[in-house]
């Protein structure tokens, strides 16, 4: 499942997807808001550009790391502290593979997938700034 | 010819988005987004420096596909392209 959606989703069940035969090792990252003085969180993405873009990363991933089976699910919309942001469940024959194309995901979408996030703080609101600046990401479109 | 111009994150905040534009064949995409942008002197400066070039940190696409900065001052854009400008990301 490659996903942008404002709706949460059943990590329990995704989990079980991800059991594809030859499975030895499931990996979940769940991003969440963080309680840094957040009231909320206020998510925004360039959709079809962004969704494209995951659908890249979880191929080039399965690829690169031999994974089995990759779930990427962004949320967008406004979100409370504690709620998922951001789901990635991978499924390897081993832990180093999991581990690393879990990793390998959520670092090339902070290099380039057209999502921003905008803290609704207690003391005034605030985009938070990209990590990566123009140029660093890898341009894959 | 008509152009969609889409902004996003502060960039929106500051013009809008999903802007129908209409102008000759020939208009030079930087020209097409300078227009736009002068209705409104902090969505202007929020993309462009003082000599009226985008800011090093503005990503321009063109119908999904990014354009390189140097690319973006030679353009020329073509009937019903999307032209998407925006922020850093910061997904995740």
């Amino acid at each position: 499942m490659i996903a942008i959606q404002h709706e949460d989703v059943d990590i329990g069940r995704l989990i079980e997807e991800a059991k594809q035969p030859g499975t030895g090792a499931v990996v979940v990252f769940d991003g969440v808001v963080r309680d840094d003085d957040v009231r909320e969180m206020e998510l925004e993405a360039y959709e079809e550009v962004a969704l494209r873009e995951l659908e890249k990363i979880a191929e080039e991933a399965k690829k690169l790391h031999t994974l089995l089976h990759v779930d990427i699910v962004h949320r967008i919309g406004r979100l409370s502290v504690g709620e998922n942001i951001l789901i990635i469940v991978v499924s390897a024959g081993h832990r180093p593979q999991a581990y690393a194309g879990s990793r390998y995901i959520i670092e090339e979408i902070k290099k380039g997938v057209p999502i921003w996030k905008k803290e609704l703080r207690k003391d005034g609101d605030r985009w938070v700034p990209g990590e990566h600046p123009h140029g660093s990401g890898k341009p894959r479109s | 010819m008509t152009v969609k111009i889409r902004f996003f994150a502060r960039f929106r905040e500051l013009l809008g988005t999903d802007i129908l534009v209409e102008k000759k064949s020939g208009t030079m995409l930087a020209t097409l987004v300078k227009d736009i942008a002068l209705e409104k002197k902090e969505g202007y400066d929020a993309i462009f420096d003082a000599n009226g070039n985008f800011r090093e940190f503005v990503i321009v696409m063109r119908n999904g596909k990014r354009l390189e900065p140097a690319e973006t001052a030679t353009v020329m854009v073509a009937d019903g392209d999307e032209i998407a400008v925006f922020p850093p990301v910061a997904g995740g």
